[in-house]
Protein backbone atom coordinates (compact mmCIF):
# COMPACT_ATOMS: atom_id res chain seq x y z
CA UNK A 1 0.00 0.00 0.00
CA UNK A 2 2.47 2.53 0.62
CA UNK A 3 4.38 1.67 -2.12
CA UNK A 4 1.45 2.33 -4.20
CA UNK A 5 0.93 5.78 -2.07
CA UNK A 6 4.62 6.21 -2.96
CA UNK A 7 4.28 5.40 -6.47
CA UNK A 8 0.72 7.71 -7.00
CA UNK A 9 2.60 10.51 -5.17
CA UNK A 10 5.91 10.20 -7.92
CA UNK A 11 3.12 9.75 -10.84
CA UNK A 12 1.52 12.91 -9.55
CA UNK A 13 4.69 14.85 -8.62
CA UNK A 14 6.00 13.67 -12.16
CA UNK A 15 2.74 15.46 -14.26
CA UNK A 16 2.88 18.09 -12.36
CA UNK A 17 6.44 18.99 -13.55
CA UNK A 18 5.77 17.96 -16.43
CA UNK A 19 3.42 20.23 -16.87
CA UNK A 20 4.49 22.98 -15.08
CA UNK A 21 7.95 22.72 -15.87
CA UNK A 22 9.06 25.72 -18.73
CA UNK A 23 12.50 24.82 -20.47
CA UNK A 24 14.79 27.46 -20.52
CA UNK A 25 16.06 28.47 -23.72
CA UNK A 26 19.66 30.75 -23.95
CA UNK A 27 20.55 32.56 -26.58
CA UNK A 28 24.32 33.69 -28.03
CA UNK A 29 24.03 36.08 -30.43
CA UNK A 30 26.40 37.57 -32.87
CA UNK A 31 26.79 39.81 -35.72
CA UNK A 32 29.29 39.39 -38.62
CA UNK A 33 30.34 42.30 -40.11
CA UNK A 34 31.30 41.03 -43.80
CA UNK A 35 34.45 43.19 -44.54
CA UNK A 36 37.16 42.91 -47.16
CA UNK A 37 38.86 39.92 -45.69
CA UNK A 38 41.83 37.72 -46.93
CA UNK A 39 39.76 34.55 -47.01
CA UNK A 40 37.11 34.42 -50.02
CA UNK A 41 35.00 31.52 -51.57
CA UNK A 42 36.89 30.30 -54.48
CA UNK A 43 34.14 28.81 -55.82
CA UNK A 44 31.48 31.99 -55.60
CA UNK A 45 34.59 33.84 -56.91
CA UNK A 46 34.91 31.55 -59.94
CA UNK A 47 31.02 31.66 -60.16
CA UNK A 48 30.46 35.39 -60.07
CA UNK A 49 33.75 36.61 -62.25
CA UNK A 50 31.87 36.44 -65.73
CA UNK A 51 28.70 38.34 -65.01
CA UNK A 52 31.08 40.80 -62.96
CA UNK A 53 33.55 41.43 -66.36
CA UNK A 54 30.45 42.00 -68.55
CA UNK A 55 28.99 43.74 -66.42
CA UNK A 56 31.47 46.20 -65.50
CA UNK A 57 32.33 47.07 -68.93
CA UNK A 58 29.08 48.72 -69.32
CA UNK A 59 29.11 50.18 -66.02
CA UNK A 60 32.12 51.62 -65.36
CA UNK A 61 31.83 54.73 -67.59
CA UNK A 62 32.26 57.94 -66.61
CA UNK A 63 29.92 60.36 -67.63
CA UNK A 64 30.40 63.20 -65.05
CA UNK A 65 31.66 64.95 -61.48
CA UNK A 66 30.13 65.32 -58.69
CA UNK A 67 31.88 68.21 -56.58
CA UNK A 68 30.27 66.16 -52.84
CA UNK A 69 29.42 63.35 -51.44
CA UNK A 70 26.04 62.79 -51.69
CA UNK A 71 23.60 61.15 -49.58
CA UNK A 72 19.60 60.43 -48.61
CA UNK A 73 18.59 62.52 -45.81
CA UNK A 74 15.12 64.22 -45.22
CA UNK A 75 13.68 66.75 -45.03
CA UNK A 76 15.97 67.64 -47.36
CA UNK A 77 19.66 66.37 -49.17
CA UNK A 78 21.49 67.57 -52.19
CA UNK A 79 21.03 64.20 -53.64
CA UNK A 80 17.29 64.37 -53.57
CA UNK A 81 17.70 68.21 -55.15
CA UNK A 82 19.93 66.58 -57.92
CA UNK A 83 17.14 63.84 -58.62
CA UNK A 84 13.73 66.10 -58.60
CA UNK A 85 15.87 68.83 -60.89
CA UNK A 86 17.05 66.55 -63.12
CA UNK A 87 13.17 65.19 -63.54
CA UNK A 88 11.98 68.72 -64.11
CA UNK A 89 14.50 69.87 -66.42
CA UNK A 90 14.44 66.90 -68.44
CA UNK A 91 10.71 65.88 -68.59
CA UNK A 92 10.54 69.68 -69.61
CA UNK A 93 13.03 68.52 -72.69
CA UNK A 94 11.03 65.40 -73.09
CA UNK A 95 7.40 66.23 -73.06
CA UNK A 96 7.89 70.64 -74.58
CA UNK A 97 5.97 71.44 -71.64
CA UNK A 98 6.18 73.88 -68.66
CA UNK A 99 6.31 71.61 -65.71
CA UNK A 100 5.38 73.15 -62.31
CA UNK A 101 7.21 70.75 -60.41
CA UNK A 102 8.80 67.09 -60.20
CA UNK A 103 9.47 65.14 -56.66
CA UNK A 104 11.16 62.21 -55.85
CA UNK A 105 10.06 59.72 -53.36
CA UNK A 106 12.12 58.91 -50.49
CA UNK A 107 11.93 55.22 -50.89
CA UNK A 108 13.26 55.59 -54.08
CA UNK A 109 16.07 56.80 -53.84
CA UNK A 110 18.16 53.55 -53.10
CA UNK A 111 22.35 54.93 -53.19
CA UNK A 112 24.32 57.84 -52.95
CA UNK A 113 26.67 59.58 -55.28
CA UNK A 114 29.97 59.93 -53.97
CA UNK A 115 32.38 62.55 -54.62
CA UNK A 116 34.34 62.37 -57.93
CA UNK A 117 33.69 60.31 -60.72
CA UNK A 118 30.15 59.54 -61.28
CA UNK A 119 29.43 56.15 -63.41
CA UNK A 120 26.46 54.65 -65.13
CA UNK A 121 26.73 52.26 -62.61
CA UNK A 122 26.39 54.41 -60.04
CA UNK A 123 22.95 55.93 -61.32
CA UNK A 124 21.29 52.06 -61.77
CA UNK A 125 22.28 51.70 -57.82
CA UNK A 126 20.87 55.12 -57.33
CA UNK A 127 17.48 54.22 -59.53
CA UNK A 128 17.83 50.95 -59.99
CA UNK A 129 14.04 50.34 -60.77
CA UNK A 130 12.81 50.76 -64.52
CA UNK A 131 10.22 53.47 -63.32
CA UNK A 132 9.24 55.90 -65.90
CA UNK A 133 8.92 59.88 -65.76
CA UNK A 134 5.30 60.90 -66.10
CA UNK A 135 3.58 64.41 -66.32
CA UNK A 136 0.04 64.55 -64.64
CA UNK A 137 -2.17 68.19 -64.43
CA UNK A 138 -4.11 67.99 -60.96
CA UNK A 139 -5.61 70.42 -58.84
CA UNK A 140 -3.77 72.14 -56.47
CA UNK A 141 -6.31 70.81 -53.74
CA UNK A 142 -4.78 67.31 -54.63
CA UNK A 143 -1.20 68.83 -54.96
CA UNK A 144 -1.66 69.69 -51.13
CA UNK A 145 -3.03 66.32 -50.54
CA UNK A 146 0.08 64.75 -52.06
CA UNK A 147 2.29 67.38 -50.44
CA UNK A 148 0.69 66.34 -46.95
CA UNK A 149 1.56 62.74 -47.77
CA UNK A 150 5.62 63.90 -48.30
CA UNK A 151 5.15 65.71 -45.01
CA UNK A 152 3.76 62.89 -43.55
CA UNK A 153 6.83 60.17 -44.67
CA UNK A 154 9.42 63.22 -43.49
CA UNK A 155 10.03 64.97 -46.68
CA UNK A 156 10.68 64.06 -50.62
CA UNK A 157 12.86 65.64 -52.16
CA UNK A 158 11.12 68.59 -54.26
CA UNK A 159 12.41 70.52 -57.84
CA UNK A 160 14.04 73.74 -58.00
CA UNK A 161 11.12 76.25 -57.16
CA UNK A 162 9.30 74.69 -54.34
CA UNK A 163 9.47 75.32 -51.07
CA UNK A 164 7.12 73.73 -48.14
CA UNK A 165 7.34 73.51 -44.55
CA UNK A 166 6.63 70.30 -42.33
CA UNK A 167 3.91 70.89 -39.10
CA UNK A 168 3.09 68.07 -37.53
CA UNK A 169 3.05 66.01 -40.32
CA UNK A 170 1.59 68.54 -43.04
CA UNK A 171 2.51 70.42 -45.82
CA UNK A 172 2.79 74.10 -45.10
CA UNK A 173 3.13 77.49 -46.28
CA UNK A 174 3.60 75.96 -49.78
CA UNK A 175 5.13 77.73 -52.17
CA UNK A 176 5.19 77.28 -56.01
CA UNK A 177 7.52 79.69 -58.45
CA UNK A 178 6.81 82.21 -56.16
CA UNK A 179 3.34 82.11 -55.31
CA UNK A 180 1.31 80.23 -52.58
CA UNK A 181 -0.56 77.23 -53.54
CA UNK A 182 -3.76 77.81 -54.67
CA UNK A 183 -6.24 74.88 -54.64
CA UNK A 184 -8.24 75.42 -57.54
CA UNK A 185 -5.48 76.48 -60.04
CA UNK A 186 -4.14 73.40 -62.15
CA UNK A 187 -0.39 72.30 -61.92
CA UNK A 188 1.81 70.23 -63.86
CA UNK A 189 3.51 68.03 -61.98
CA UNK A 190 6.35 64.81 -62.60
CA UNK A 191 6.26 61.74 -60.75
CA UNK A 192 7.53 58.50 -61.47
CA UNK A 193 4.88 56.15 -63.02
CA UNK A 194 5.26 53.96 -59.54
CA UNK A 195 4.05 57.49 -57.74
CA UNK A 196 1.56 58.75 -60.44
CA UNK A 197 -0.28 55.28 -60.24
CA UNK A 198 -0.46 55.21 -56.57
CA UNK A 199 2.28 53.53 -55.32
CA UNK A 200 4.26 54.79 -52.23
CA UNK A 201 0.27 55.19 -50.65
CA UNK A 202 0.16 58.13 -52.93
CA UNK A 203 -3.83 57.25 -53.41
CA UNK A 204 -4.59 61.20 -54.22
CA UNK A 205 -2.92 60.54 -57.35
CA UNK A 206 -4.10 57.21 -58.77
CA UNK A 207 -6.70 57.69 -61.67
CA UNK A 208 -5.34 60.76 -62.87
CA UNK A 209 -4.43 60.34 -66.46
CA UNK A 210 -0.63 60.62 -67.07
CA UNK A 211 1.54 62.00 -70.56
CA UNK A 212 3.57 58.66 -70.92
CA UNK A 213 6.52 58.48 -73.32
CA UNK A 214 8.41 55.41 -72.02
CA UNK A 215 10.94 57.57 -70.53
CA UNK A 216 12.80 55.30 -68.08
CA UNK A 217 13.86 57.89 -65.18
CA UNK A 218 17.74 56.35 -64.84
CA UNK A 219 17.43 57.80 -68.39
CA UNK A 220 16.30 60.83 -67.19
CA UNK A 221 19.04 61.31 -64.36
CA UNK A 222 22.03 59.80 -66.96
CA UNK A 223 21.27 62.52 -69.53
CA UNK A 224 21.16 65.71 -66.63
CA UNK A 225 24.41 64.87 -65.60
CA UNK A 226 25.49 64.61 -68.84
CA UNK A 227 24.79 67.19 -70.36
CA UNK A 228 26.05 69.04 -67.35
CA UNK A 229 29.77 66.86 -68.24
CA UNK A 230 29.38 68.17 -72.14
CA UNK A 231 28.71 71.82 -70.77
CA UNK A 232 31.80 71.64 -68.30
CA UNK A 233 29.79 71.88 -65.40
CA UNK A 234 30.08 69.63 -62.25
CA UNK A 235 27.27 68.20 -60.35
CA UNK A 236 26.93 70.82 -57.60
CA UNK A 237 23.52 70.10 -55.17
CA UNK A 238 23.12 71.16 -51.62
CA UNK A 239 20.22 71.73 -49.36
CA UNK A 240 18.59 75.12 -49.91
CA UNK A 241 15.62 75.12 -47.49
CA UNK A 242 13.15 73.71 -49.97
CA UNK A 243 12.06 71.53 -47.82
CA UNK A 244 11.98 72.50 -43.83
CA UNK A 245 10.79 71.40 -40.53
CA UNK A 246 8.76 73.85 -38.67
CA UNK A 247 7.88 73.65 -35.37
CA UNK B 1 14.64 20.53 -10.67
CA UNK B 2 13.47 23.12 -12.44
CA UNK B 3 15.86 25.69 -10.78
CA UNK B 4 18.57 23.36 -11.19
CA UNK B 5 18.11 23.21 -14.75
CA UNK B 6 18.20 27.08 -14.87
CA UNK B 7 21.10 27.39 -13.22
CA UNK B 8 22.71 24.70 -15.44
CA UNK B 9 21.82 26.78 -18.20
CA UNK B 10 22.74 30.14 -16.92
CA UNK B 11 26.19 28.90 -16.13
CA UNK B 12 26.43 27.37 -19.81
CA UNK B 13 25.42 30.43 -21.20
CA UNK B 14 28.04 32.29 -19.15
CA UNK B 15 30.11 29.60 -20.41
CA UNK B 16 29.49 29.98 -23.82
CA UNK B 17 32.80 29.69 -25.74
CA UNK B 18 33.05 26.34 -23.95
CA UNK B 19 29.67 25.20 -25.45
CA UNK B 20 31.02 26.53 -28.56
CA UNK B 21 33.85 24.38 -27.99
CA UNK B 22 32.04 21.63 -26.82
CA UNK B 23 30.23 21.52 -30.22
CA UNK B 24 32.89 20.23 -32.12
CA UNK B 25 32.40 17.08 -30.50
CA UNK B 26 28.62 17.02 -31.12
CA UNK B 27 28.36 13.74 -28.97
CA UNK B 28 29.36 14.90 -25.86
CA UNK B 29 26.82 17.95 -26.45
CA UNK B 30 24.21 15.14 -26.52
CA UNK B 31 25.38 12.99 -23.96
CA UNK B 32 24.55 15.95 -21.19
CA UNK B 33 21.03 16.22 -22.09
CA UNK B 34 21.84 19.42 -24.45
CA UNK B 35 20.65 20.56 -27.79
CA UNK B 36 21.81 23.23 -29.92
CA UNK B 37 21.27 24.83 -33.23
CA UNK B 38 23.26 28.13 -34.60
CA UNK B 39 20.73 30.29 -36.94
CA UNK B 40 22.62 32.17 -39.61
CA UNK B 41 20.73 34.63 -41.30
CA UNK B 42 20.57 38.03 -43.80
CA UNK B 43 18.00 39.78 -45.15
CA UNK B 44 17.68 42.77 -47.97
CA UNK B 45 20.60 41.97 -49.45
CA UNK B 46 19.03 43.74 -52.79
CA UNK B 47 21.86 42.16 -55.29
CA UNK B 48 25.20 43.45 -53.51
CA UNK B 49 27.23 40.36 -54.53
CA UNK B 50 30.59 42.55 -54.74
CA UNK B 51 31.57 44.88 -51.83
CA UNK B 52 30.29 48.34 -51.98
CA UNK B 53 32.93 49.85 -53.74
CA UNK B 54 36.06 52.09 -52.23
CA UNK B 55 34.48 55.48 -52.96
CA UNK B 56 35.02 56.91 -48.97
CA UNK B 57 31.30 56.42 -48.47
CA UNK B 58 29.72 54.89 -45.47
CA UNK B 59 29.59 50.90 -46.16
CA UNK B 60 32.80 51.15 -48.15
CA UNK B 61 34.48 47.38 -48.64
CA UNK B 62 31.70 45.96 -46.83
CA UNK B 63 29.12 42.45 -47.60
CA UNK B 64 30.18 40.45 -51.11
CA UNK B 65 29.24 37.36 -51.76
CA UNK B 66 32.30 35.74 -51.66
CA UNK B 67 33.36 37.21 -48.16
CA UNK B 68 30.30 35.93 -46.69
CA UNK B 69 30.83 32.61 -48.33
CA UNK B 70 33.96 32.29 -46.68
CA UNK B 71 32.33 33.50 -43.18
CA UNK B 72 29.20 30.77 -44.07
CA UNK B 73 32.05 28.10 -44.15
CA UNK B 74 33.97 29.08 -40.90
CA UNK B 75 31.17 29.04 -38.76
CA UNK B 76 30.16 25.46 -40.37
CA UNK B 77 33.73 24.48 -39.70
CA UNK B 78 32.56 24.65 -35.95
CA UNK B 79 31.25 21.28 -36.65
CA UNK B 80 27.57 21.90 -34.90
CA UNK B 81 24.31 21.75 -36.70
CA UNK B 82 23.12 25.27 -39.25
CA UNK B 83 20.40 26.66 -40.76
CA UNK B 84 21.50 29.42 -43.30
CA UNK B 85 17.97 32.00 -43.77
CA UNK B 86 16.87 34.98 -45.69
CA UNK B 87 14.10 37.12 -44.88
CA UNK B 88 13.43 38.86 -48.68
CA UNK B 89 14.18 41.49 -51.61
CA UNK B 90 16.87 39.28 -52.60
CA UNK B 91 16.91 40.95 -55.67
CA UNK B 92 17.24 44.78 -56.94
CA UNK B 93 20.04 47.48 -55.72
CA UNK B 94 23.10 46.75 -58.75
CA UNK B 95 23.36 47.00 -61.98
CA UNK B 96 23.69 42.71 -61.57
CA UNK B 97 20.22 42.75 -61.13
CA UNK B 98 19.36 44.81 -63.92
CA UNK B 99 21.83 42.58 -66.39
CA UNK B 100 20.61 39.54 -65.13
CA UNK B 101 17.22 39.51 -63.74
CA UNK B 102 18.94 37.56 -60.44
CA UNK B 103 20.24 34.75 -61.59
CA UNK B 104 23.52 35.23 -60.01
CA UNK B 105 22.21 36.07 -56.37
CA UNK B 106 20.09 32.80 -56.41
CA UNK B 107 23.10 30.82 -57.84
CA UNK B 108 25.22 32.58 -54.44
CA UNK B 109 22.27 31.76 -52.15
CA UNK B 110 22.64 27.72 -53.83
CA UNK B 111 26.19 27.49 -53.46
CA UNK B 112 26.19 29.49 -49.58
CA UNK B 113 23.90 26.42 -48.68
CA UNK B 114 20.59 28.67 -47.71
CA UNK B 115 17.88 26.63 -46.62
CA UNK B 116 15.13 28.91 -47.48
CA UNK B 117 14.66 32.05 -48.07
CA UNK B 118 10.73 34.13 -48.27
CA UNK B 119 10.05 36.32 -50.46
CA UNK B 120 10.46 40.40 -50.25
CA UNK B 121 8.66 43.28 -52.21
CA UNK B 122 11.23 43.59 -54.82
CA UNK B 123 11.77 40.12 -55.34
CA UNK B 124 8.46 40.84 -57.56
CA UNK B 125 10.58 43.95 -59.24
CA UNK B 126 10.88 41.73 -63.08
CA UNK B 127 8.07 40.15 -62.25
CA UNK B 128 6.54 36.97 -61.04
CA UNK B 129 7.95 35.16 -64.29
CA UNK B 130 10.92 36.16 -63.86
CA UNK B 131 11.35 35.00 -60.18
CA UNK B 132 9.86 31.73 -61.04
CA UNK B 133 12.53 31.66 -63.42
CA UNK B 134 15.28 31.92 -61.33
CA UNK B 135 14.05 30.04 -59.23
CA UNK B 136 15.58 26.78 -61.50
CA UNK B 137 18.85 27.95 -60.25
CA UNK B 138 17.33 27.57 -56.26
CA UNK B 139 18.52 24.73 -54.14
CA UNK B 140 16.46 26.02 -51.39
CA UNK B 141 12.39 26.90 -51.23
CA UNK B 142 10.95 29.92 -51.20
CA UNK B 143 8.22 29.70 -47.82
CA UNK B 144 5.59 32.26 -47.79
CA UNK B 145 2.44 31.46 -46.03
CA UNK B 146 0.15 34.58 -46.50
CA UNK B 147 0.51 35.06 -50.65
CA UNK B 148 -2.23 32.95 -52.67
CA UNK B 149 0.04 32.16 -56.09
CA UNK B 150 -2.59 30.66 -57.53
CA UNK B 151 -3.00 31.10 -61.70
CA UNK B 152 0.62 32.79 -61.29
CA UNK B 153 3.88 31.52 -62.65
CA UNK B 154 4.61 31.15 -58.83
CA UNK B 155 1.70 28.42 -58.14
CA UNK B 156 3.86 25.77 -57.86
CA UNK B 157 7.27 27.62 -57.04
CA UNK B 158 6.33 27.80 -53.13
CA UNK B 159 6.19 26.21 -50.11
CA UNK B 160 4.31 28.01 -47.04
CA UNK B 161 6.65 26.32 -44.57
CA UNK B 162 8.84 23.55 -44.23
CA UNK B 163 10.45 21.47 -41.29
CA UNK B 164 13.78 20.77 -41.21
CA UNK B 165 15.72 17.80 -39.20
CA UNK B 166 18.31 19.47 -37.84
CA UNK B 167 20.35 16.63 -35.60
CA UNK B 168 17.44 15.05 -33.42
CA UNK B 169 15.76 18.39 -33.61
CA UNK B 170 13.02 19.25 -35.65
CA UNK B 171 12.68 23.05 -36.91
CA UNK B 172 9.69 24.44 -38.75
CA UNK B 173 10.30 27.05 -40.83
CA UNK B 174 7.61 29.62 -42.43
CA UNK B 175 8.00 33.10 -44.49
CA UNK B 176 5.24 36.07 -44.29
CA UNK B 177 5.14 38.66 -46.88
CA UNK B 178 4.31 42.23 -46.35
CA UNK B 179 0.88 43.95 -48.39
CA UNK B 180 1.69 44.65 -51.94
CA UNK B 181 -1.35 47.02 -52.39
CA UNK B 182 0.38 50.59 -52.75
CA UNK B 183 3.94 49.30 -52.54
CA UNK B 184 4.24 46.81 -55.62
CA UNK B 185 3.18 47.95 -58.92
CA UNK B 186 -0.06 46.00 -59.93
CA UNK B 187 1.52 44.70 -63.19
CA UNK B 188 3.94 43.25 -61.16
CA UNK B 189 2.51 41.06 -58.65
CA UNK B 190 -0.52 40.45 -60.86
CA UNK B 191 -2.87 37.52 -59.52
CA UNK B 192 -0.96 37.19 -56.36
CA UNK B 193 -3.30 37.35 -53.30
CA UNK B 194 -2.28 39.01 -49.74
CA UNK B 195 -4.03 37.96 -47.04
CA UNK B 196 -3.33 38.82 -43.19
CA UNK B 197 -0.18 37.63 -42.32
CA UNK B 198 -0.39 36.99 -38.75
CA UNK B 199 -3.59 34.83 -39.34
CA UNK B 200 -1.47 32.82 -41.73
CA UNK B 201 1.56 32.48 -39.44
CA UNK B 202 -0.65 31.28 -36.58
CA UNK B 203 -1.45 28.62 -39.12
CA UNK B 204 1.12 27.45 -40.38
CA UNK B 205 2.99 27.65 -37.11
CA UNK B 206 -0.25 25.37 -35.28
CA UNK B 207 0.70 23.26 -38.30
CA UNK B 208 4.46 23.12 -37.19
CA UNK B 209 4.03 22.39 -33.64
CA UNK B 210 1.43 19.59 -34.42
CA UNK B 211 3.62 17.91 -36.74
CA UNK B 212 6.10 18.04 -33.68
CA UNK B 213 8.38 20.84 -34.35
CA UNK B 214 11.07 21.52 -31.39
CA UNK B 215 11.38 25.59 -32.93
CA UNK B 216 9.03 27.33 -34.90
CA UNK B 217 10.65 30.45 -36.99
CA UNK B 218 8.94 32.49 -39.10
CA UNK B 219 11.28 34.53 -42.06
CA UNK B 220 9.00 37.43 -42.07
CA UNK B 221 9.47 40.78 -44.57
CA UNK B 222 6.75 42.80 -42.62
CA UNK B 223 9.34 44.98 -41.33
CA UNK B 224 10.06 45.82 -37.41
CA UNK B 225 8.00 48.35 -36.22
CA UNK B 226 6.22 51.28 -37.49
CA UNK B 227 4.77 54.21 -35.46
CA UNK B 228 1.77 53.49 -37.01
CA UNK B 229 -0.78 50.18 -36.73
CA UNK B 230 0.69 48.82 -39.70
CA UNK B 231 1.43 44.56 -39.38
CA UNK B 232 4.97 44.39 -37.94
CA UNK B 233 7.16 42.05 -36.44
CA UNK B 234 6.29 42.91 -32.83
CA UNK B 235 2.87 43.37 -33.57
CA UNK B 236 3.30 39.92 -35.08
CA UNK B 237 5.77 38.94 -31.85
CA UNK B 238 2.54 39.64 -29.69
CA UNK B 239 -0.40 37.90 -31.64
CA UNK B 240 1.73 34.71 -32.09
CA UNK B 241 1.03 31.24 -30.00
CA UNK B 242 3.63 29.03 -31.13
CA UNK B 243 6.45 31.35 -33.53
CA UNK B 244 10.21 31.10 -31.37
CA UNK B 245 11.96 33.45 -33.49
CA UNK B 246 11.31 35.79 -36.43
CA UNK B 247 13.71 36.80 -38.92
CA UNK B 248 12.93 40.05 -39.92
CA UNK B 249 13.63 42.66 -42.63
CA UNK B 250 12.30 45.31 -45.25
CA UNK B 251 13.15 48.13 -42.84
CA UNK B 252 16.73 47.79 -43.15
CA UNK B 253 17.35 47.95 -39.31
CA UNK B 254 20.47 46.90 -37.68
CA UNK B 255 19.27 45.80 -34.53
CA UNK B 256 21.17 46.16 -30.99
CA UNK B 257 20.78 42.74 -29.69
CA UNK B 258 17.41 41.05 -30.57
CA UNK B 259 14.43 41.62 -29.10
CA UNK B 260 12.42 39.74 -26.64
CA UNK B 261 8.62 40.63 -26.51
CA UNK B 262 5.57 37.92 -24.52
CA UNK B 263 3.73 36.44 -27.13
CA UNK B 264 -0.34 35.02 -26.73
CA UNK B 265 1.10 32.27 -24.29
CA UNK B 266 3.18 33.84 -22.08
CA UNK B 267 6.44 33.05 -23.73
CA UNK B 268 9.07 34.64 -25.38
CA UNK B 269 9.24 35.41 -28.82
CA UNK B 270 12.54 37.07 -30.38
CA UNK B 271 12.97 38.99 -33.47
CA UNK B 272 15.94 39.98 -35.04
CA UNK B 273 17.18 41.91 -38.40
CA UNK B 274 20.36 42.50 -39.59
CA UNK B 275 20.57 46.18 -42.04
CA UNK B 276 20.99 45.50 -45.74
CA UNK B 277 22.96 44.22 -48.87
CA UNK B 278 24.73 41.62 -46.61
CA UNK B 279 26.85 44.03 -44.72
CA UNK B 280 25.98 41.81 -41.43
CA UNK B 281 25.83 38.39 -41.05
CA UNK B 282 23.22 37.46 -37.97
CA UNK B 283 23.97 34.67 -36.04
CA UNK B 284 21.61 32.97 -32.92
CA UNK B 285 22.94 30.31 -31.34
CA UNK B 286 20.50 28.19 -29.50
CA UNK B 287 20.73 26.04 -26.50
CA UNK B 288 18.02 24.21 -24.82
CA UNK B 289 17.98 21.48 -22.31
CA UNK B 290 16.94 18.45 -23.44
CA UNK B 291 13.40 18.00 -20.31
CA UNK B 292 10.81 15.56 -21.20
CA UNK B 293 9.40 18.08 -23.20
CA UNK B 294 11.85 19.15 -25.89
CA UNK B 295 8.83 22.02 -27.22
CA UNK B 296 10.53 25.10 -27.32
CA UNK B 297 7.11 27.08 -26.75
CA UNK B 298 7.41 25.56 -23.29
CA UNK B 299 9.89 27.75 -22.44
CA UNK B 300 9.23 31.11 -20.77
CA UNK B 301 12.12 32.51 -21.12
CA UNK B 302 14.83 32.98 -23.25
CA UNK B 303 17.83 34.40 -21.66
CA UNK B 304 19.87 36.35 -24.16
CA UNK B 305 23.48 37.30 -24.31
CA UNK B 306 26.13 38.31 -26.64
CA UNK B 307 28.25 35.66 -27.63
CA UNK B 308 31.92 37.19 -26.56
CA UNK B 309 33.95 34.34 -27.61
CA UNK B 310 34.81 32.18 -30.56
Amino acid sequence: MLRKITLFVALVFFAVSCSTSKQSISLLYKDYRIEKQTKTDSALVKMLQPYSVSMNASMNKVIGFSNDNLNKKQPESGLGNFMADAMLVMAEKKFRKKIDGAFMNDGGIRSYIPKGNITTGKIFELMPFDNLVVVQDVKGSVLQQFLDKTAADGGWPVSKGITMGIKEKKAVNISINGKPLDNNATYSIVNSDYVAGGGSDCTMLKGIPFLNRGYLLRDALIEFVSDLTKQGKPLDFTIEKRVVNVN
Amino acid sequence: MLINRRKFLQQAGMAGGAIAAASVLPAAAHTAGIRRITILHTNDVHSRLDPFPMDGSRNQGMGGVTARGAVIEEIRNEGGEVLLLDAGDIFQGTPYFNMYKGEPEIKAMTMMGYDASTMGNHDFDGGLENFATQLQHAKFPILISNYEFSGTPMESKFQPYKIFQKGDLKIGVLGVGIELRGLVPENLYGKTVYTNPIEAANQSADALRKKGCDMVICLSHLGDKYDDDKISDEILAKETYDIDLIIGGHTHRFFEEPRKYRNRRGNDTIVNQVGWAGIQLGRLDYTFSGSQKKNLSNANTVVIRKKTRE
